[in-house]
C-alpha cells in the first residue's frame, strides 16, 4: 500500500493543507519563499492533472541546490526560527514537486504539523491557534483519506472522523498542558532573531519620531491600578530619559548609568499597580513617575529612575509596583551629574543660545523662568500638530524662531535645550501618559498613540521637576489624551469610531477578551500550576506534587479515553420496549407468576388476571401498551415514556392470600 | 535489518502460539491479544511531536506548547482507535484448503463484527499472503487470502494474522490467531496418457452418456452433481433431494491405476493421475482410483473429487507443518 500512487485529488488535497498552513506565516516568510512554493504546488498539480509523473530526481536536485544557498544569503543561518521555518516551508515545497507515493504525503503532513507549532511560536492570538487547529483537522481528515485503501471516504466523513479524534484528544492535551511542569528558564539560549521590530519608544529622539507613533493603534501596554487611579495629569509612564543633546536628536547616554539613584522623599498617596507589559525588544519596563518598588528580581533601577530590564523584553510580562507621583529629592545633585544635564552641543541652535541668556538676565530665579518660557509657547503662535514641517541640524533654532510647529517631542526638546542653554540643569524623558479606561476590566490602555515625551528640570531645593512644555500649548492634551488634540490629522476610522461609540465599547470589550487571554493562557507558568493546585487543596504545593497531581489526572483521562473509545464496541443492547417489558415480567416472577418462554404478552396478562385478579388492571393495561409499542405501528397514543413510568410505578405485593 | 526484524517476529509468533496456544474457531479477538506498534511513519511523528514540545517548552509558548499536546493525544487517540479497529471481531475460516501445486490456494476468512463500528481495512496474513477487507457494522464479510503454493503435499497452517493501519497509518496494531488449516496441494494436473478405458472402447463414448434411455435409477444428492441430473420431480412431489443416475455412468466405472503409468518418475505419474481425476469429473463418470496404500472406490460428484486429489497430494510424504518455530 505504502508505494501506492499518489491521484491528483490526494495532491490537491495535502497541496491545500500545507497552503493554508503557510498562509500563517505570509507576515514573517520572505515573499519569495512563497512563491517558490507556490510556483512547485502548481508545477506538480498541472504534472497530474495531465496524468504526468513528478519531475526526475535530477531536476530536484538542481532546484535544491539553486534555493538552498539563497536561503542562505537571505537569513545567514537556518538556526533560527523564521530561517528554519522558511527551510522547512521549502523542502515542504520540493517534496511536494516529488511527491510520488503515500510516503511523500506522510512527510508533508508532518512538516504541515510543524509548520503550524512554528506559526504559534511567532503569534499568540486566539484565532491563530483557532485557525491552525483548524488547519490540522484539515490536513488529519486528508490523511485519512489518502491512507485509507479502497475508495476513500467521503470528505463529511472524514471530517467527521477527524473531529472525532480532535475532540477525544482534548481533555488529554489539557491535562497535559494545565499539570505538565514549565521551566523557569530555557533548556538552551533561544537564537534571538528579532523578528519583531522593536516597536514603540527608543532610546534616540529627534524631533518627529513621537508623531510617527501617534497613528499607531498598537498597545504598548495595560495597567491596572490596585485602588483608585492617580488623576490623568499625574499619570506618566516613565520610559528612557534622554540627557545626550547633539542639536537635533536627544539621545540616552549610556555612560554613568550605574550606582543607586539619587535618593527620593515619597510625597502623597503610593499608588500599587500591575503593569502588563507587551514585548516591546527594549530593556525598559513602564513604571508611573516615580516607581518605588517592583516585583521583577532582576530588573534595575537606573540612576535616572527608569526600571531596566537585564535583557531586552521578548515576551509579555506583568510587573507589579508601586509609585508616588509626587517626590522631594532630597540631596543635591552631584557635580558629575549636573555637568552631563548641562551638555551643549558646541556651536548648535545659536539663535535659542541668544534667547536663553536674554531670559536669563530677566529671570535669575530658575521656576521663573521656566514659566516665563511656557508662556512664551502660550503666547506666542505656537502650534500643536502631527504634521510640522521638517528640521534640519540646528532643529532648535528653526523649531522656536521659524516653524512653530510642532509635536511633544519638539516642544520638549527645545524646552530642554534652552533651559541647559540658560544652565539650568535639564532632559527629556519619554514614556506614555493618560491611556483609555477599560471600564468593563477595569484597567487602562496604553496605546502608542499615547506616546509622550516631557522634560525634567534640576530646581535647587526640589530636585527633578517634570515640567510639560507642550501642556502650555494645548492644556486639553494632557487632560484627555491625544486623539482629541488632533482633530485635523484625524484618520478616517478613529474619526468613525469616535461617532460610534458602540464601536469604541466592543472594542473595549474585545480588548478585555485579549487582556483575559494574556493573562490566563499566555502568560501561565509556574506560578499559575501552583495556584491550581491550591485550588485541589493540595498542602505546599511543589513540583513533585505536580507530577504526582499529572499523573492521577492522566489516569482519569486515560479511563475517559479508554471507556469513550470502546464504548462503540459493545454489542447493541436490547431495545429499551423490550428491556422494560423484561423488568416487568421479573416483577411479576417475584410476585409469583413467572412468564413462560412460549406465553406472549396478552396470554400472560390473562393469566396474571385469573390468578391475581388484585393485579389484572393494571397488568393487562401494561400488557396492551407493550403489544402496541411493540407490533403495532406507531401512534401519539401510547408513549414509550408512559410505558416505562408505568412498570417502574407497578410494585405487585407477594401472593399473600395462599 | 529486515532479518533482525524477521526473527524478532518468528519468537514474537512463537510466544503467541505458546501463550495462547491453539484456538478453536471462530474465535472472538480480545484486547489481550492485539500488539500495536508504531509505522515507520509514526516513528518520525513520534520525532517531531517530541521536537514540537520542546520547541514549546524552550520558547516558554503556551499556545505551542498546548498545540504540541493537543497533537500528542491525538497521536494516542489514533493508537487506541488503531487497536480498537480488530477487538471483538468474530474471525473464522475454511479449515481445509484444496489447492494445486504451482497455483494458488485461497483462503477465505469470515470475519464477523458484531458492534455498532465499522472495520475498515482489515488485513489478513497467512502463509506470506494478504488480503484487505472492510466489515461495516453488524455485518460479516469474507477476505480471501490468495497465497501460491508451489509444492505439493499437505501443509498445515497453525497460525494467521490479522493487521490492521487503520486510521491513519502511523500505528499498526496486530494479533495471531492459531488455528488450523489443512492445505491439501495436489500434484499439477499434467500428462500426455489418455484416460484408460478412452484407449480401450475409443473416445466418445461418455458423450452419449447423457441420453436419457440410460435412466437407471435415483441416487442421493451430493454437492456438486450438475443441475440438470437433479431429479427435480421427485423434489418437487416432497421427496429427498435426488439425482437421475444414468446406466452408462453406474455401469462403466473407471480405474485410475498406479499401476498402469509404470516407467515413470514419481511426481509426474501423480500428475498425470491428477489429471484423470479432473477428466473423469468433468465427463461425469464414476472412477475409482488406486495407489499404492490407498484405494478410493468408484464414485462420482465433488466429494469424490476432492477425496481423489487429496489422497493424490498426501501420497508419500507425512503432513508437513508450517515453518514455524
Amino acid at each position: 500500500m505504502i508505494s501506492e500512487r499518489v491521484s491528483y485529488e490526494q495532491l490537491l488535497g495535502i497541496s491545500g493543507c500545507l497552503a493554508l498552513a503557510l498562509l500563517a506565516h505570509v507576515t514573517t516568510l520572505p515573499l519569495w519563499v512563497l512563491a517558490i512554493i507556490v510556483v512547485c504546488g502548481l508545477i506538480r498539480l498541472w504534472l497530474a492533472r495531465s496524468g504526468r509523473s513528478a519531475p526526475p530526481r535530477g531536476v530536484l536536485i538542481v532546484f535544491a541546490a539553486l534555493v538552498m544557498p539563497l536561503l542562505f544569503l537571505r537569513f545567514h543561518t537556518f538556526n533560527g526560527l523564521v530561517a528554519g521555518t522558511a527551510l522547512l516551508s521549502v523542502t515542504a515545497g520540493l517534496k511536494l514537486l516529488e511527491t510520488k507515493t503515500q510516503r511523500d504525503i506522510y512527510i508533508i503532513t508532518l512538516i504541515i504539523y510543524f509548520v503550524s507549532l512554528a506559526a504559534l511560536l511567532q503569534g499568540d492570538s486566539f484565532w491563530l491557534l483557532v485557525y491552525l487547529i483548524g488547519v490540522c483537522w484539515l490536513t488529519t481528515a486528508t490523511l485519512l483519506r489518502a491512507t485509507s485503501s479502497g475508495p476513500a471516504p467521503g470528505w463529511r466523513r472524514s471530517l467527521r472522523f477527524g473531529g472525532r479524534v480532535l475532540a477525544q484528544a482534548l481533555p488529554l492535551a489539557l491535562v497535559f498542558w494545565l499539570l505538565f511542569p514549565r521551566f523557569a528558564a530555557p533548556l538552551w539560549q533561544i537564537p534571538n532573531d528579532s523578528k519583531t521590530a522593536a516597536s514603540g519608544l527608543s532610546d534616540t529622539m529627534s524631533p518627529g519620531d513621537i508623531s510617527q507613533l501617534a497613528l499607531s493603534d498598537e498597545i504598548a501596554f495595560r495597567a491596572r491600578f490596585d485602588s483608585a487611579a492617580p488623576p490623568s495629569q499625574e499619570r506618566y509612564w516613565r520610559g528612557p530619559v534622554l540627557d545626550y543633546f547633539d542639536g537635533h536628536t536627544w539621545t540616552r547616554s549610556t555612560s554613568g548609568r550605574g550606582g543607586a539613584p539619587p535618593p527620593l522623599e515619597p510625597q502623597g498617596p503610593a499608588y500599587r499597580y500591575t503593569v502588563m507589559m507587551e514585548p516591546h525588544q527594549h530593556r525598559w519596563l513602564f513604571m508611573l513617575d516615580w516607581p518605588s518598588s517592583w516585583n521583577q528580581p532582576n530588573a534595575e533601577l537606573a540612576n535616572d529612575y527608569t526600571l531596566m530590564e537585564p535583557e531586552p523584553l521578548s515576551r509579555p510580562v506583568d510587573v507589579v509596583g508601586t509609585s508616588h507621583t509626587h517626590v522631594q529629592y532630597s540631596q543635591p545633585l552631584t557635580a558629575r551629574t549636573r555637568m552631563r544635564e548641562l551638555q551643549q552641543p558646541q556651536g548648535r541652535n545659536p539663535r535659542t543660545q541668544q534667547l536663553a541668556r536674554e531670559m536669563r538676565s530677566a529671570h535669575p530665579d530658575d521656576m521663573e523662568l521656566v514659566s516665563a518660557v511656557l508662556g512664551m509657547f502660550r503666547q506666542q503662535p505656537f502650534y500643536y500638530t502631527l504634521t510640522p514641517p521638517k528640521l534640519s541640524d540646528n532643529s532648535v533654532d528653526e523649531f522656536l524662531f521659524d516653524t512653530k510647529r510642532g509635536f511633544c517631542g519638539h516642544y520638549a526638546s527645545a524646552f530642554a535645550a534652552l533651559m541647559r542653554a540658560a544652565g539650568i540643569p535639564a532632559r527629556v524623558v519619554t514614556g506614555y501618559q493618560g491611556g483609555t479606561l477599560n471600564p468593563y476590566g477595569n484597567y487602562w490602555i496604553l496605546r502608542q498613540s499615547d506616546a509622550h515625551a516631557w522634560t525634567e528640570v534640576w530646581i535647587d531645593g526640589g530636585g527633578w521637576t517634570r515640567i510639560d512644555p507642550t501642556a502650555a500649548i494645548a492644556p486639553e492634551r494632557v487632560e484627555s489624551g491625544l486623539a482629541d488634540a488632533v482633530n485635523a490629522d484625524d484618520t478616517l476610522a478613529s474619526r468613525w469610531q469616535r461617532k460610534t461609540p458602540w464601536f469604541a465599547g466592543t472594542r473595549l470589550r474585545l480588548d478585555l477578551l485579549r487582556e483575559i487571554w494574556r493573562e490566563r493562557i499566555l502568560d501561565f507558568d509556574q506560578d499559575s500550576q501552583r495556584k491550581l493546585l491550591e485550588m485541589l487543596k493540595i498542602p505546599e504545593p511543589d513540583g513533585q506534587k505536580l507530577v504526582m497531581v499529572l499523573g492521577a489526572a492522566m489516569a482519569l483521562a486515560f479511563a475517559w479515553l479508554t471507556w469513550q473509545i470502546h464504548r462503540g464496541l459493545a454489542p447493541p443492547s436490547k431495545d429499551v420496549t423490550a428491556r422494560t417489558y423484561a423488568r416487568l415480567c421479573a416483577k411479576l416472577a417475584a410476585a409469583g407468576i413467572a412468564r413462560k418462554v412460549h406465553e406472549g404478552a396478552e396470554a400472560y396478562a390473562m393469566r396474571v388476571a385469573q390468578q391475581r385478579p388484585d393485579l389484572a388492571d393494571t397488568v393487562m393495561a401494561l400488557c396492551r401498551h407493550y403489544s402496541a409499542l411493540r407490533y403495532a405501528a406507531p401512534s401519539a397514543r401510547i408513549t414509550l415514556g408512559q410505558f416505562q413510568a408505568g412498570v417502574r410505578a407497578f410494585r405487585p405485593k407477594a401472593a399473600s392470600m395462599r | 535489518m529486515s532479518s533482525l526484524r524477521q526473527a524478532a517476529t518468528n519468537r514474537l509468533r512463537a510466544w503467541a502460539m505458546r501463550r495462547h496456544g491453539r484456538d478453536s474457531l471462530p474465535i472472538n479477538i480480545s484486547r489481550r491479544r492485539i500488539y500495536l506498534l508504531p509505522t515507520r511513519f509514526g516513528v518520525m511523528l513520534g520525532v517531531i511531536l517530541g521536537a514540537m514540545m520542546i520547541a514549546g517548552l524552550n520558547y516558554n509558548s503556551n499556545l505551542a506548547l498546548g498545540f504540541a499536546f493537543l497533537m500528542s493525544s491525538m497521536a494516542v487517540v489514533i493508537m487506541h482507535h488503531c487497536n480498537r479497529n480488530l477487538q471483538r471481531l468474530s474471525v473464522d475460516v475454511t479449515p481445509e484448503v484444496d489447492a494445486f501445486a504451482g497455483r494458488e490456494a485461497t483462503f477465505e476468512f469470515e470475519l464477523r463484527n458484531g458492534s455498532n463500528l465499522d472495520r475498515r481495512d482489515i488485513e489478513v496474513r497467512c502463509l506470506s499472503a494478504a488480503g484487505m477487507g472492510n466489515v461495516a457494522a453488524q455485518e460479516s464479510g469474507t477476505i480471501e487470502v490468495i497465497a501460491p503454493v508451489a509444492q505439493r503435499g499437505v501443509t498445515r497452517v497453525n497460525q494467521f494474522e490479522l493487521r490492521t493501519r487503520y486510521p491513519f497509518g502511523w500505528f499498526y496494531a496486530w494479533t495471531y490467531v492459531q488455528g488450523l488449516i489443512t492445505i491439501y496441494v495436489a500434484p499439477s494436473p499434467a500428462g500426455t496418457k489418455t484416460l484408460p478405458s478412452a484407449g480401450a472402447k475409443g473416445t466418445g463414448t461418455h458423450s452419449e452418456a447423457r441420453g436419457d434411455e440410460d435412466f437407471s435409477g435415483l441416487r442421493a444428492y451430493e454437492p456438486g452433481v450438475p443441475l440438470k441430473h437433479m431429479a427435480w420431480k421427485v423434489l418437487a412431489r416432497g421427496g429427498e433431494a435426488a439425482v437421475r443416475n444414468y446406466s452408462s455412468l453406474a455401469a462403466q466405472p473407471e480405474w485410475l491405476e498406479w499401476s498402469a503409468l509404470e516407467g515413470m518418475d514419481l511426481e509426474a505419474r501423480l500428475s498425470q493421475l491428477c489429471l484423470w481425476v479432473l477428466e473423469s469429473d468433468s465427463a461425469q463418470r464414476p472412477y475409482g482410483l488406486r495407489i499404492p496404500g490407498r484405494e478410493i472406490a468408484p464414485s462420482g460428484g465433488a466429494a469424490h473429487r476432492f477425496a481423489c486429489l487429496r489422497a493424490l497430494a498426501a501420497f508419500g510424504a507425512g503432513e508437513s507443518e508450517e515453518p514455524v518455530l
